[in-house]
């Protein structure tokens, strides 16, 4: 997903919009409905921060940060007690590690295989023929959750569809799912030594069933923002406020790129 | 046919210093060596292992190592693995095999099958051996079956193994108990290797020769120390990226005149840029150590990112193959053979004593608490390459072990209400993941994106630090 936070002295904009290989031209829709509702034109925004993998590819972006810097950023913002974040998105999942003041101090990342994301429940709630909005809740009322043995997500995907003509309940099937994408995400982030506060983002934090199961195995209690998937772009629009700040401070120059949100043409 | 399809050609990397340059050429050089050896006659090749300690003993007896591990190194550095790694794959062996043998064998497979070199094998292609040298020693298993596994392709070519065990480290047992008794069966294994090779070579040991390579060995040890020690300097005025290069000399060159004097102009060079004040980056922002993992060939590239982010890289422990001699208190002995066992057994128990004093430690966190003071270190970065075992499966514990019994200097930060807070800086790590020399495990996409949240999270905890 694209998303777009317009921040003044609050959240005057947040939207969330597909991703898709056109990167670019996504990302000047997202902004165009951000400015839209927050009643703005472009030549109004002071400053531009891109985040996440496609950062590189916003063409009006003044400055880029790592999605684990202004995830940190936008977590903090909203829980001044966090110590640990874990963001469990549809292509990885990351884990944070927060010191007493706020920074980022170490951080781990599973960037490698579906199966330790989210996008391990989304192949497997498709399977199954259940929505991706009703899986978590519909794991909750299992009561003999079942054993997921395959690491992959394809073979997972071959495992639950035999389990579901041998007659095991859907609740219990998903249940299981949960369990293992949370055994999965637990063991990178205890890696990072998990204090409290934790706090859930991304798509995956709107799973009921995926932190019930993340917040037994770790052993502690999980929080989770309003709007979990806007922390990344929170974050970043927090990291351009204090660039703008401090340069207001110094009495320093802002380096910013042309305010154009012109059709860019994909090669 | 697909396995002959060779990848894009990786960006020549930047080394730091002219000796780390000089090495491509002398490698190449090398396997064209042997490869003109083995057409001329005159001496005997043998393929082999690395850290083995058994090199004087093979130059004494003419014989050349033909360095397995080191061709299929090659192979990934020219990303050209891949044919070779699905000719392995082709005999049924999985890609989750260390992917050095399954180069090698499935470089040999096809050598034996065609009767010539396969096409456009990097540099000459790997000589056919006369006999190979496995090592059944704890570093990894793979050195003992995978020239059984070749050997189906070449059954005339006979292999003899020596076994080259060390007393494993335990918290609360002197390993010098034991130490006689690995000592006396090593000292066997060698005099094994010593007959094998006078029957092969048709040549009988000559000790005195033997012993001034020993010598010269024991001479390039303690001047590779000398000079790695040199980097202790800031700026550091070589990487880790220019060790990768460098260690062609201290693990396929040992126990030769070129790879003392090698080290003698590197050293020279160091010096040189130390007073100078030149740096492998021109501005020093952070210093990392390399704590561990074998490199990704195809990607040595992503050590000029992190150059190109302000890292710089002091120290490494990976191919970090020799240790002070002079901290060993070796017992005196006259016989080379002897001394190889000694010195053997004095390089993997080097860091015990120092691990036993300190709670919790391990030999390896040892090494690492050590060099994060002496390099003083910012950060720890490791490469976990899915195909070696060995590596794997120590990488993470010792992280863990580290951030538990590893307490640096208190830094005071500035919390939250504005107050300085007393923390101890924890050091962060990196941990990359892909193989040795299997592409297609890799992303430099990911693994960038991974380096540069690594670096802003230096930034952050430089940035939070308060006097």
């Amino acid at each position: 997903m694209t998303k777009a936070v317009i921040l003044n002295k609050g959240i005057i904009a947040s939207i969330i919009g597909p991703t898709g290989p056109e990167q670019r031209r996504l990302a000047n829709k997202v902004m165009e409905e951000a400015l839209n509702q927050a009643a703005l034109t472009i030549q109004e925004i002071t400053f531009i921060v891109a985040t996440g993998y496609g950062r590189i590819n916003v063409p009006f972006a003044d400055k880029q940060f790592t999605e684990i810097t202004c995830h940190a950023r936008g977590v903090v913002h909203l829980f001044p007690e966090a110590r640990t974040i874990i963001d469990i998105g549809g292509q990885d999942v990351k884990g944070i590690k927060i010191d007493v003041s706020g920074k980022v101090i170490d951080f781990v990342m599973n960037d490698k295989c579906a199966a330790g994301s989210g996008r391990f429940i989304e192949v497997i709630a498709d399977t199954l023929g259940v929505s991706l909005d009703t899986v978590g809740d519909f794991s909750l009322q299992s009561s003999h959750p079942a054993t997921i043995s395959n690491i992959c997500t394809i073979y997972a995907q071959q495992e639950v569809a035999a389990s579901i003509a041998e007659g095991v309940p859907l609740s219990d099937l998903l249940a299981g799912v949960h369990q293992s994408l949370a055994d999965r995400i637990c063991r990178m982030v205890n890696r990072l030594k998990v204090e409290d506060s934790v706090i859930v983002t991304g798509g995956g934090a709107k799973n009921r069933g995926l932190l019930k199961a993340l917040s037994e195995q770790l052993g502690h209690k999980v929080l989770v923002p309003e709007d979990p998937l806007i922390t990344g772009a929170l974050g970043a629009a927090l990291m351009g406020k204090e660039i703008v700040e401090k340069a207001r401070q110094n009495n320093t120059p802002l380096e910013t790129k042309e305010r154009i949100l012109g059709a860019v043409e994909i090669l | 046919m697909a396995e002959e399809r060779k990848e894009a050609k990786p960006k020549k990397r930047m080394t730091a210093t002219k000796a780390a340059a000089s090495i491509g050429p002398m490698v190449k050089e090398f396997i064209t060596g042997t490869l003109q050896a083995k057409a001329e006659g005159k001496q005997k090749v043998a393929y082999t292992f690395i850290v083995c300690h058994h090199e004087e003993i093979f130059r004494a007896l003419d014989v050349i190592p033909v360095w397995t591990e080191n061709f299929a190194g090659i192979c990934g550095a020219k990303r050209d693995a891949e044919r070779f790694l699905q000719r392995a794959e082709s005999l049924g062996l999985s890609r989750s095999l260390c992917t050095y043998a399954l180069c090698g064998i499935g470089f040999d497979q096809w050598r034996e099958e065609l009767g010539q070199m396969p096409p456009e094998a990097p540099w000459g292609g790997q000589v056919r051996p006369d006999f190979m040298i496995s090592s059944g020693q704890i570093l990894c298993d793979p050195r003992s079956k995978w020239y059984q596994a070749s050997q189906q392709f070449m059954p005339d070519v006979p292999i003899y193994n020596i076994d080259l065990p060390y007393p494993l480290f335990q918290e609360n047992r002197d390993h010098r108990e034991v130490l006689g008794y690995y000592h006396q069966y090593i000292v066997k294994q060698l005099r094994g290797l010593t007959a094998f090779l006078e029957e092969q070579t048709k040549k009988k040991m000559d000790y005195d020769r033997l012993r001034e390579l020993v010598d010269l060995s024991d001479r390039t040890w303690n001047l590779i120390d000398e000079t790695y020690k040199l980097r202790r300097a800031a700026p550091c005025p070589m990487g880790t990226g220019d060790a990768m290069n460098t260690m062609v000399p201290i693990n396929f060159m040992m126990a030769t005149q070129k790879a003392y004097d090698f080290f003698v102009d590197l050293k020279k060079e160091l010096e040189e840029k130390i007073a100078k004040g030149e740096g492998e980056v021109e501005n020093e922002k952070y210093r990392l150590m390399w704590g561990g993992g074998l490199p990704a060939w195809y990607a040595l590239n992503d050590f000029n990112y992190f150059n190109s982010k302000g890292a710089s890289f002091p120290v490494e422990t990976t191919y970090r193959m020799v240790a002070p001699l002079n901290e060993m208190d070796l017992p005196e002995t006259k016989d080379p053979i002897e001394h190889l066992a000694w010195r053997w057994l004095g390089y993997w128990t080097f860091w015990y004593d120092k691990a036993k004093k300190r709670p919790g430690s391990e030999p390896d966190v040892e090494r690492l608490i050590n060099w994060i003071e002496e390099y003083k270190i910012d950060g720890v970065v490791m490469h976990e390459a899915f195909s070696c075992r060995t590596w794997h499966v120590g990488l993470i514990w010792q992280l863990h072990q580290l951030a538990k019994i590893y307490k640096p200097i208190p830094v005071y930060v500035i919390g939250k209400n504005g107050k300085k807070e007393k923390v101890y800086r924890e050091l962060p790590s990196l941990i990359m993941e892909s193989d040795i020399i299997d592409i297609t495990s890799y992303s430099e996409v990911d693994t960038r994106n991974k380096i540069d949240a690594f670096i802003e999270t230096l930034a952050s905890i430089r940035s939070n630090r308060a006097a």
